[in-house]
């Protein structure tokens, strides 16, 4: 289904921003089912370091908004526990680039744990973490790391392009049984999108989205991606046909949509913010090869972060973040 | 030459009274840093005696070698350490024959440690352990140099010590005869085993013999203290035989453990000559001395004998004064044309 | 009411069985890790019994724990059944994790039991997010995060255990100090003497408990868990213990002495437990050999169950992933299916 269908299906929809989307999409969630708390560095009274839970501590109290200390082992590992024991904690991890520090946790237990138990424990805990630069934060508060979750078996990984997906994952990680990570790019927080109102909707797992069709190239994006290849498109629209789609969930990875489109278009750009090496762009070109191989008119092409950290400086950085003006010249490479 | 032995047990200070009550923690960082002012003050007299410190494996004696003041001669006991209550006898009963004066680090197992093996020789007792009736919260330094006014004669030793009483016990029972010895108290529990030591629940204490009692002796001595205080060095002791408060005419509101108050029943409250035994008959207990829990046993006469061959100890204030009227903290410098 | 407590006599005859069947397991495991018929490695609990069992004497069925890569006495003290354990070692369909955990990875998440554990310090954030839970849902339960002395040098240890004190939560951290963390003695690994010292740091008490005595644990691990249930948090309870045997099955410990072991040996918690019960005349000689032989029957059933019980079959291997399977492990699971196992391994 495309996006645009998605949207029109809901009876009701709203405009607001990607963080109105993710607080509305926990708001409901905290509403409809009380094992559902929050947890993390900042959530309560401070609202979140990018606002995004601002009002929900006042709303549900300190037991389901709760502030932990600076301690992401400590609490990640504590959100796993809890979540072997009956009940469903959404952890956020202020910056992705601290994840390091509660790998352990993530890896050996979160992800491990139902497999090595032969099934013997639940483990239905989601993380929410911030991800990308532009806003001069530095390599240490800037990284793209969603394909170290993605890649590591036991755990699900969706990252939002738009609003109503970053209302609709959100609920879809809470929900679901398993450990799921939503990487929310900070430079989006403030775009704008339209956002079905009712309770219910969800966006599930494993499903990509056609945000915009087209006819004569396929350009796969993620997250800020997302909105800057839509309007590479549009100012395109005169010389070239583009079909925009929102991969939404990286993990599991909806194969048949990208897929079907590669066999329209026969032309495919990947972009994606995370380093080119070993990693998303990879992942998503192998499946097009094995699935589409002989729909190809052309080479593929990678839209990503040439494999450095994020500087700091702004002319260092806007040198190394991919944006709208790299996917259009790697469309106009291969049309 | 004089000599002061120094006994830091590391084990004192950390049983399960830090869970149950409010026994303060006394980690071994605390008695490194408390030896360490013993020594200190051990060199505040003109000649300072040599030190000989008891051996342990958590580095206390360590330490107190390497920081001692430079003109003090320290040095460490050569014997075997086992980690246990046997360590502290062993150096005990080595300092019965070459010390003028002992200071103990530790609380009253310690202590009664000390005592057994001691014989006559002046102890300065410091509180670092969990339960502290007969050891006195006195300042690492100023035990140190009430010990070397005593050792270097400065203080005169008879003057400045009182004799502590003791209680030993005797119990008969299907495994034979065990003993056991209690400075301030010995105790008898209905619980049927010896665990983590520490008398746990007052509700538990049936009776015992204490050689003191104030409200302030923490323990059984605290329950004998509350009806009439006996001195450390009065003659002879009290037995007491306990029960629910319910079912007696008499209860106390007693300090049983740091932080922990009881009411407890009191059904008979005898006064006890020295040697004069008090018998018990039991039939699954456990005897305990200075509120730790010892022996356990099993359908038994427990016989408690209050005795007046405790340990003579040091009273630091004395010793100190003692020590300033024979002007041994007084340095005359050289006269002002001499120089 | 807990499974057995200390308290009752039939309580402690309870304890001693367990003492005894975590005694067996371990040295029949370490048989037949020996005979290549258990694969991997095992870490034997021999020696160091009365820490899981009194511990978990002290505990009411439904409590947690969170246990260590030395986890087997943990499941027994608990409760687990050595049949399934022992099935689990020889990696068979039958074993608590359809053999897909082993030695090391023991679970029964429904006992209570959080698993052992692989990583060293790995527990205790997992017993604080067990006691959140609990703490969460108003429940009456409390959560036990076992852990070695080496984990006490862990800094996911830390963290745990000041969320945990941060937050008042129903946790008992039990820190099982066996004189050695793999091969470094205790000494060269802390600065602290006793480990329970670092409760300090929390502002939560810690103890030190002679773990060679099982009363001793259980009365210390019985207040500690009385102190979570009233709301006042954490605590550190340190037993003090030693293991009989290597680090693993093999090691062959150029880091101590026979003596050393020997002179533990005097210590032994199921001798000294055994011999107090037949000193207070609530079990003769004789019943001791009694039961020694029946859990040592038990524990040959255990193997004769193991050994007969059917090989996972491969297909098993991408089941338990996710409670939602992914398309991307499914497309081997119906292949691995479809082959019926007869091509097992094969990735296409």
């Amino acid at each position: 289904m495309t996006a645009q269908a998605e949207i029109e299906r809901a009876e009701e929809t709203e405009a607001m921003t990607v963080r109105e989307a993710i607080r509305m999409g926990l708001r409901e969630e905290l509403e409809r089912d009380e094992d559902v708390y929050l947890m993390g560095e900042d959530v309560g009274k401070f609202g979140g370091v990018l606002e995004v839970t601002s009002g929900l501590w006042e709303e549900f109290g300190d037991e389901r908004v709760r502030d932990t200390p600076i301690s992401e082992a400590g609490f990640i590992g504590a959100a796993t526990g809890a979540a072997a024991t009956g009940t469903r904690p959404v952890a956020e991890l202020m910056f992705s680039d601290f994840m390091g520090v509660s790998m352990e946790q993530i890896m050996n237990q979160m992800a491990k744990m139902r497999y090595m138990f032969g099934g013997k424990t639940e483990m239905p805990v989601t993380v929410r973490t911030t991800e990308g630069g532009g806003m001069g934060a530095a390599s240490q508060h800037s990284g793209t790391v969603h394909a170290w979750i993605a890649h590591f078996p036991g755990l699900k990984a969706v990252a939002p392009g738009t609003a109503a997906a970053a209302k609709g994952l959100t609920k879809a990680a809470v929900r679901s049984d398993d450990p799921v990570f939503v990487f929310e790019n900070k430079m989006i927080y403030e775009q704008q999108g339209e956002v079905p109102t009712d309770e219910e909707f969800t966006v599930p797992l494993g499903e990509a989205a056609v945000e915009r069709e087209g006819e004569d190239v396929t350009v796969v994006a993620t997250q800020r991606l997302v909105g800057e290849s839509l309007q590479t498109a549009d100012s395109l629209a005169d010389d070239v046909s583009v079909e925009v789609i929102d991969v939404r969930s990286l993990y599991p990875l909806d194969t048949e949509t990208i897929a079907d489109s590669v066999r329209k278009t026969g032309r495919l750009v990947v972009a994606d913010e995370s380093p080119l090496s070993y990693g998303v762009h990879a992942e998503i070109v192998s499946r097009v090869q094995e699935e589409a191989f002989f729909s190809l008119d052309a080479p593929i092409q990678r839209i990503g972060t040439p494999d450095t950290h994020m500087p700091f400086s702004p002319p260092l950085e806007q040198e190394v973040l991919p944006d709208g003006d790299d996917v259009r010249e790697a469309i106009e490479l291969i049309t | 030459m004089t000599r002061v032995g120094l006994i830091a047990n590391p084990a004192a200070g950390r049983d399960i009274r830090r869970l149950t009550g409010g026994a303060s923690v006394v980690d071994n960082y605390a008695k490194r840093r408390v030896a360490e002012c013993v020594l200190e003050g051990l060199a505040v007299v003109t000649e300072p005696p040599d030190v000989a410190v008891m051996p342990d494996r958590s580095g206390i004696a360590d330490h107190a070698v390497s920081e001692a003041p430079d003109d003090l001669a320290v040095e460490r006991v050569e014997m075997t350490v086992e980690e246990s209550a046997a360590d502290t006898r062993r150096a005990a009963a080595r300092f019965r024959e070459s010390a003028d004066a002992v200071v103990v680090l530790g609380g009253d197992g310690t202590t009664r440690d000390v005592a057994l093996e001691i014989g006559d020789v002046p102890l300065v007792s410091v509180s670092t352990g969990t339960n502290n009736v007969v050891p006195t919260p006195v300042d690492g330094t100023v035990a140190g140099a009430a010990a070397a006014a005593v050792a270097t004669g400065a203080a005169d030793a008879d003057a400045v010590t009182d004799r502590h009483g003791r209680i030993d016990v005797r119990a008969d029972d299907v495994n034979g005869e065990k003993r056991l010895t209690g400075l301030a108290a010995v105790e008898i529990t209905d619980r049927s085993f010896v665990g983590t030591r520490a008398v746990i629940d007052p509700s538990e204490l049936v009776g015992g013999v204490v050689s003191r009692a104030h409200p302030s002796d923490i323990g059984l001595g605290s329950v004998a203290g509350c009806l009439e205080p006996l001195a450390p060095d009065a003659l002879g002791g009290v037995a007491l035989r306990l029960d629910d408060p319910e079912a007696t005419a008499r209860s106390v509101s007693a300090i049983v453990a740091p932080g922990m108050t009881a009411t407890i029943g009191v059904t008979e409250r005898d006064r006890l000559e020295w040697d004069e035994p008090a018998t018990f008959d039991v039939s699954d207990v456990v005897v305990g001395a200075d509120g730790e829990r010892e022996l356990e046993v099993v359908d038994a006469t427990v016989e408690m004998t209050p005795t007046a061959d405790g340990p003579r100890l040091v009273d630091a204030d004395a010793a100190l004064g003692a020590a300033v009227e024979a002007g041994a903290l007084v340095r005359e410098g050289p006269l002002l044309e001499e120089r | 009411m807990a499974d057995y407590t200390l308290e009752t006599e039939e309580g402690r005859r309870e304890a001693l069985r367990r003492m005894l069947t975590i005694r067996e397991f371990d040295s029949t495991a370490g048989d037949y890790f020996a005979d290549g018929e258990i694969p991997g490695f095992v870490h034997l609990y021999i020696g160091e019994e009365a820490v899981g069992v009194g511990a978990c004497a002290a505990l009411e069925p439904d409590d947690y724990i969170a246990s260590t890569h030395r986890g087997h006495g943990h499941c027994i003290a608990k409760g687990l059944d050595p049949k399934l354990m022992m099935a689990e070692l020889f990696g068979k369909q039958d074993g608590y994790c359809n053999g897909k955990g082993g030695s090391m990875h023991i679970a029964d998440v429904d006992s209570g039991m959080l698993g052992a554990n692989g990583i060293v310090g790995a527990g205790p954030p997992l017993a604080t997010g067990a006691a959140l839970s609990i703490d969460y849902d108003d429940r009456e339960q409390v959560a036990v995060g076992f852990l070695g002395d080496g984990a006490v040098a862990q800094g996911q240890v830390h963290e745990a255990i000041n969320l945990a004190a941060t937050w008042d939560l129903p946790a008992v951290f039990v820190v099982e100090n066996n004189r050695y963390g793999e091969g470094t003695p205790v000494e060269e690994q802390h600065n602290v003497d006793d480990l329970s010292d670092t409760a300090g740091a929390y502002d939560i008490p810690g103890v030190t408990v002679d773990g060679m005595d099982v009363t001793a644990v259980a009365e210390a691990v019985e207040e500690a868990r009385k102190r979570a249930r009233d709301g006042d948090g954490p605590t550190i309870v340190e037993a003090e213990t030693y293991r009989y045997r290597g680090h693993y099955e093999g090691d062959e410990q150029p880091y101590r002495d026979e003596d050393e072991i020997e002179k533990w040996k005097e210590q032994d918690p199921i001798d000294r437990f055994s011999e107090l019960l037949v000193d207070r005349g609530e079990l003769t000689e004789e019943e001791l050999k009694e039961l020694r032989d029946e859990i040592e029957a038990e524990i040959e059933e255990a193997v004769e169950y193991a050994q007969d019980a059917p090989l996972p079959d491969p297909s098993e291997a991408y089941e338990d992933m996710f409670a939602e399977m992914p398309p991307e492990i499914e497309r081997f699971a119906s292949q691995a299916r479809a082959d019926g196992g007869s091509l097992g391994g094969d990735r296409r």
